[in-house]
């Protein structure tokens, strides 16, 4: 606590002014016997023992000093002693002369005294300012007490003085404040020698007032010093849940502020280390706010982001609002209750409304789930060659600048969102990049991959080229950041780079599907022309229904979920939980996290891509001039028919036929020996997916056959 | 702007049915009939572009062209409303105006003679496009500049733009009735040898349905041209709404028409469309949900093609494929429900040499126009039974050539002179063998067809051997 001013020099110099003086008590040395340290201007020769003086003059000299001793001051007869060891601890002696009655009763007063000494030595020592704003509550309740108890001591002399206080009566008027003191003194005495500040001074005094709950006078005490000590606690707290401010000079209050997390941080942290880390609870919360600890500190939370909006917010504030008790009424509890229903709504308003958080989801939805795919098919027209290349090559500036072409140029134009998006080419394929994120749950296992880097796990080539790791980034805004985390972001992109890859393949499929379409002139049957067809018919059905499965069967309804859960959603932090539980949902049934099936699926696409390259480069080369002359043959020629054409050429291309019509029965053998092992391994993880069943039926068609 | 379409439409019928359709774009996308946005939709997140582009005034120009050989209709729209719409200059009407005497081999002829300012507008249009994604030509195969020019413009356009795709929309003549087009039988058999060689894909629009469709399920007595119009510019628009309202998939015509078309020949598609309602009809509203459309899409009563196929091969008869395009307020969960029900009950018989299943896209309606059914469906299907529509043209045509009826009329034009008929026998080989071609698809074994050996490596020579034409 560099911060905490210090003690003023007076609280040092004047002892006496202060009670310090207490502290200052010399501890005697042990032999010394009763010279005590008189500070007695008007010290009457004191030298005779107390024993040689009648009783009734002993009563009178022992009430004298036992009014002395009550205010914690040695008299002729009653000495203090310093208890070695324990820390403001002394004790009272007593002139063993005296008489024994006597004696005994003065002792049974003793501990009044002990017990004042010990709190008013408290009250200083927790008067600077380091020790935190309870122990100033508390020790200003105790000087209260102290005040009333030293006013009490001077009633008490003036009783004397008019000669009619016995020692019997002292005893007597005595009483209400032993109970008192004492059980304050142990209190005090915890306190101290646990060093306990804040919270666990709250908490030492309330399990104390409920220890002491059968003595309804004590408890009452122990309550009210418990009020006093806590109202300064009430005002951090109240800050906190009313304006989301932490004011906590002395380090008490139960949340504590990492300020070197900063806002900005969401939007590359993928642990999103602000939300969850920036307030955390720390150790100590006073027993009577447990219960609600989690949503004071949500509260605070949410009117902080408010105000790390710029919106200014107040917490309403009536009469009854305010946090001055904890009683039993369990009023404050309904004012916490209030203060974070209010908190939540408005920055759910906030988030939603004046930041337009669904909005934010649909353009999401829009670019990055490709609910509306017409840019990407501009996208990928425009953007061919250069995704095309290999990573290395890869212009990501330029892709950007074809990226802003598309978009501009198709109905995104008039979505404002879309200048948010940026592209980027990752490095690593898909798969890869699968096993990097650890916390996708389960899964990809590291020592999976690394042991067994043989065969179709050695899935770097060098080749690597763009369209395979093409992704798409989207800027986030604070506080739609606290939604749309960096892990969000990212699980988002693993789901793009998927779809987009298939979208991939389902184009070059379609290409290839045009090259077909140039044989119309043919009679196709019992050709490879036909053979391939079908074969191509065959990929584009796999790659349009698994499309199909992504997006109808998977991202669609369940963001209709999550749309519908959001409406209802009454605080934040839902909002986060049904997001995120959007996206793993996604993620899992997109098979993103099920390597094995995963595996297949890539397989099956790199066959059609692969199938969709050879047709393109095999059939035109071959068959293209033929139709060519055909088409040319109808204008001049027409008589003649086409059959008539030359068979020599008909007999040269024969060798080639053969070769293609090889490549592609190898192409169509593969592909549906890598389609039929797919039936298994759906059929078996099918019963703890059930999502799988709807793929199946979706890419296999399983349940049409008879 | 990308993947733009330009569609052409010719004769009589053509520019009807693209009117409306043009009516129908217009409608849903909010732009008045000057072509100006209507202040209500500047927001829509739709893709005008595709169809539409916009003049210097910011109002919309449709990419079509209009081109008959007679006035009559073109004018019409020139004098209708619409007027200003259209780009003036991308009208085509024949200088003597004579029309093609509803004979194909005049419109052909015609469209021969006026290829250069034809294609000097077609030219125009693809050049004033980012990335011309392909054409789609409006037209009916009974007439004479439909069918004629139309077949013209095909081929014409397969050449130049051999890498674009053509989508027709064909309107087949009403066979039920005795049409006053005597010739019809020749129109049609020699309009669809273009269709099948030069198109990519034709949506067959059969009349003889559609006025089933018109008097069954519209309640219509005698349903007008212009009704059954309003049928096949409903179906034009909803078979579009995919490449307008962008979804998932279906964003480009080309993936739209792949997954539809499996082997280049078999590219003849029927439509279905429920909920149908026509202008003023608003009474039979009924309950609609995604299964309820999907299972009356399957049903022949809704299909837009009539089925000739006697009882026996009617059974035999099989989807090759089926897209449902479903617009509206629907809940993705209950598409999976209805795909499953379907299946359950089999309700489709689809091919069985391949994998198949129903398609679907879902599809965002236009927010502008108001409708009293919550889901509407249109589908777009592959199906075998295509194949009695084409033996039944077959069919009439035999019975004319039988005949040596009517052509004279054909002789007088060049691709028939000097008693040239080979042109029609030809026409009929071909269409014979996409009957086959269709017939071969309900066998299972339609993968192997032709193919004695079932032996792949032995396949593969024998192939070769088939590879003759």
């Amino acid at each position: 606590m560099d911060s905490t001013p210090g003690t003023p020099r007076w609280n040092l110099e004047r002892p006496f002014l202060t009670g310090r003086f207490h502290q200052e008590i010399k501890a005697p040395p042990h032999t010394t016997v009763s010279k005590p340290f008189s500070m007695d201007s008007f010290s009457r020769g004191t030298d005779n023992v107390i024993g040689s003086y009648p009783v009734s003059v002993q009563e009178l000299l022992v009430i004298d000093d036992l009014l002395s001793a009550l205010v914690g001051i040695e008299g002729r007869y009653i000495s203090i002693k310093r208890v070695r060891g324990k820390e403001g601890h002394v004790i009272f002696q007593i002139d063993p002369s005296m008489d024994l009655a006597l004696q005994e009763l003065t002792q049974r007063i003793f501990p009044l005294c002990e017990d004042f000494v010990l709190i008013s030595q408290f009250v200083e020592s927790k008067s600077p300012f380091k020790n935190g704003l309870v122990n100033h509550a508390f020790a200003a309740a105790l000087r209260a007490l102290l005040l009333d108890y030293q006013a009490m001591v001077a009633q008490l002399e003036h009783q004397f003085r008019l000669g009619r206080l016995s020692v019997q009566g002292l005893w007597f008027y005595c009483q209400p404040m032993m109970g008192s003191l004492h059980a304050l003194s142990i209190v005090v005495e915890k306190a101290s020698s646990n060093n306990y500040s804040g919270s666990a001074m709250l908490n030492l005094l309330q399990s104390q007032a409920k220890a002491m709950a059968g003595d309804k006078a004590v408890w009452s005490l122990l309550e009210k010093m418990t009020q006093c000590a806590s109202s300064a606690y009430l005002g951090i707290l109240e800050r906190w849940v009313y304006e989301g401010i932490i004011d906590d000079p002395y380090g008490e209050f139960f949340i504590v502020e990492n300020k070197s997390l900063l806002k900005e941080s969401l939007t590359r942290d993928y642990d999103t280390k602000y939300w969850q880390q920036r307030y955390s609870l720390k150790d100590g919360i006073p027993s009577f706010l447990t219960s609600v600890a989690g949503t004071i500190l949500i509260t605070g939370k949410y009117l902080n982001v408010m105000r790390e909006c710029g919106h200014h917010v107040q917490v309403p504030l009536s009469e009854n609002s305010k946090l001055t008790s904890f009683g039993t009424n369990h009023h404050y509890l309904e004012c916490i209750k209030a203060a974070y229903d209010f908190a939540s709504s408005e920055l759910l308003n906030l988030i939603k409304d004046k930041f337009d958080l669904i909005g934010k989801l649909r353009s999401l939805k829009r670019y990055l789930l490709l609910d509306q795919g017409d840019f990407l098919v501009h996208f990928m027209d425009i953007a061919r060659d250069e995704l095309a290349k290999r990573l290395e090559d890869i212009s990501v500036e330029k892709l950007q600048s074809l990226l802003d072409l598309a978009l501009r140029s198709t109905a995104a134009a008039s979505d404002p969102c879309h200048e948010d998006l940026t592209c980027c080419v990752e490095r690593a394929s898909l798969l890869k990049r699968l096993t990097t994120l650890k916390d996708l749950e389960c899964v990809y296992p590291p020592h999976l991959n690394k042991p067994v880097p043989d065969s179709d796990d050695q899935p770097e080539p060098l080749s690597i080229m763009g369209l395979e790791t093409f992704c798409l980034n989207y800027k986030v805004q604070w506080p739609l950041s606290l939604v749309i985390s960096r892990k969000a972001l990212t699980k988002y992109q693993l789901i793009f780079r998927f779809l987009f890859h298939c979208r991939h393949v389902n184009r070059q499929l379609c290409v290839a599907w045009q090259v077909h379409q140039g044989f119309r002139a043919f009679n196709t049957l019992g050709t490879p022309i036909l053979r391939s067809s079908i074969l191509c018919r065959s990929m584009l059905k796999f790659i349009n229904s698994l499309l199909h499965y992504l997006t109808f069967e998977v991202l669609e309804p369940n963001w209709h979920l999550m749309h519908d859960r959001l409406r209802i959603a009454k605080s934040i932090d839902e909002v986060i939980q049904f997001h995120d539980f959007f996206l793993q949902k996604c993620l899992k049934e997109c098979l993103l996290l099920l390597p094995q099936l995963l595996k297949k699926v890539e397989k099956l696409k790199s066959i059609c891509l692969q199938y969709a390259a050879a047709i393109q480069l095999l059939i035109p080369s071959i068959y293209i001039p033929e139709p060519d002359a055909a088409v040319g043959s109808f204008k001049k020629d027409r008589s003649k028919p086409r059959r008539s054409q030359s068979r020599s050429q008909q007999l040269k291309l024969a060798a080639e036929n053969s070769k293609i019509c090889d490549s592609i029965l190898k192409f169509e053998r593969e592909f549906n020996a890598e389609l039929q092992s797919l039936v298994p391994i759906l059929s078996n993880s099918s019963q703890a997916e059930p999502y799988l069943t709807h793929l199946a039926q979706c890419i296999l068609g399983v349940g049409s056959e008879q | 702007m990308p993947r733009e379409i330009i569609t052409i439409q010719v004769g009589q019928c053509g520019n009807q049915i693209g009117m409306e359709f043009w009516k129908q774009l217009c409608l849903e996308h909010g732009i008045g009939k000057d072509g100006l946005l209507e202040d209500f939709a500047t927001q829509g997140g739709d893709r005008k572009d595709v169809f539409f582009y916009q003049a210097d005034d910011q109002h919309y120009i449709p990419r079509a062209l209009l081109m008959d050989l007679e006035p009559r209709v073109i004018n019409g729209i020139q004098n209708s409303e619409y007027r200003n719409l259209y780009n003036h200059e991308n009208i085509f009407v024949s200088e003597h105006g004579g029309g093609a005497g509803n004979n194909w081999a005049s419109g052909y002829h015609q469209g021969e003679q006026v290829v250069d300012d034809i294609m000097d507008m077609i030219d125009r249009e693809a050049d004033g496009s980012d990335s011309l994604e392909g054409f789609v030509l409006c037209h009916s195969i009974a007439g004479g500049t439909g069918s004629g020019m139309g077949s013209y413009l095909l081929e014409t356009l397969n050449e130049r733009y051999s890498k674009k795709l053509v989508q027709t929309y064909s309107v087949f003549p009403n066979q039920m009735e005795t049409s006053d087009v005597v010739v019809q039988p020749y129109n049609s058999l020699l309009t669809l040898k273009r269709l099948t060689l030069n198109a990519d894909c034709v949506v067959v629009l059969d009349n003889t349905a559609l006025n089933r469709i018109a008097v069954e399920r519209l309640h219509l007595a005698n349903p007008t041209f212009a009704q059954t119009n309003s049928l096949v510019s409903t179906v034009m628009s909803a078979s579009t709404t995919t490449l307008r309202y962008p979804g998932y998939m279906n964003n480009d015509l080309v993936g739209l028409l792949a997954s539809l078309i499996p082997t280049p020949r078999c590219h003849f598609l029927m439509t279905g469309y429920t909920p149908l309602t026509v202008e003023r009809q608003v009474n039979m509203i009924r309950k609609t949900t995604v299964l309820d459309v999907m299972r009356r899409l399957l049903q022949t009563k809704n299909i837009m093609v009539s089925s000739y196929a006697r009882t026996k091969e009617a059974s035999q008869a099989k989807y090759i494929s089926i897209l449902n395009i479903i617009q509206g307020d629907v809940d993705p969960t209950q598409v999976h429900e209805s795909l499953q029900r379907i299946r359950e009950r089999k309700l489709v018989n689809f091919i069985e040499w391949g994998p198949a299943s129903i398609q679907v896209a879902l599809s965002r309606k236009s927010p502008y126009v108001q409708t009293t059914h919550r889901v509407s469906g249109l589908m777009l299907a592959n199906h075998t039974s295509i194949r009695h529509l084409f033996s039944k043209c077959l069919g009439q045509y035999e019975k004319l050539r039988k005949k040596q009826a009517f052509l004279d009329n054909y002789r007088k034009f060049p691709m028939f002179a000097d008693n040239d008929l080979s042109e029609f026998d030809e026409s009929r080989e071909l269409i014979e063998s996409l009957v086959d071609e269709y017939k071969a698809c309900e066998s299972p074994d339609y993968i192997k067809w032709g193919m004695e050996d079932q032996g792949d490596a032995s396949v593969a020579a024998a192939l070769d051997s088939k590879l003759v034409v």
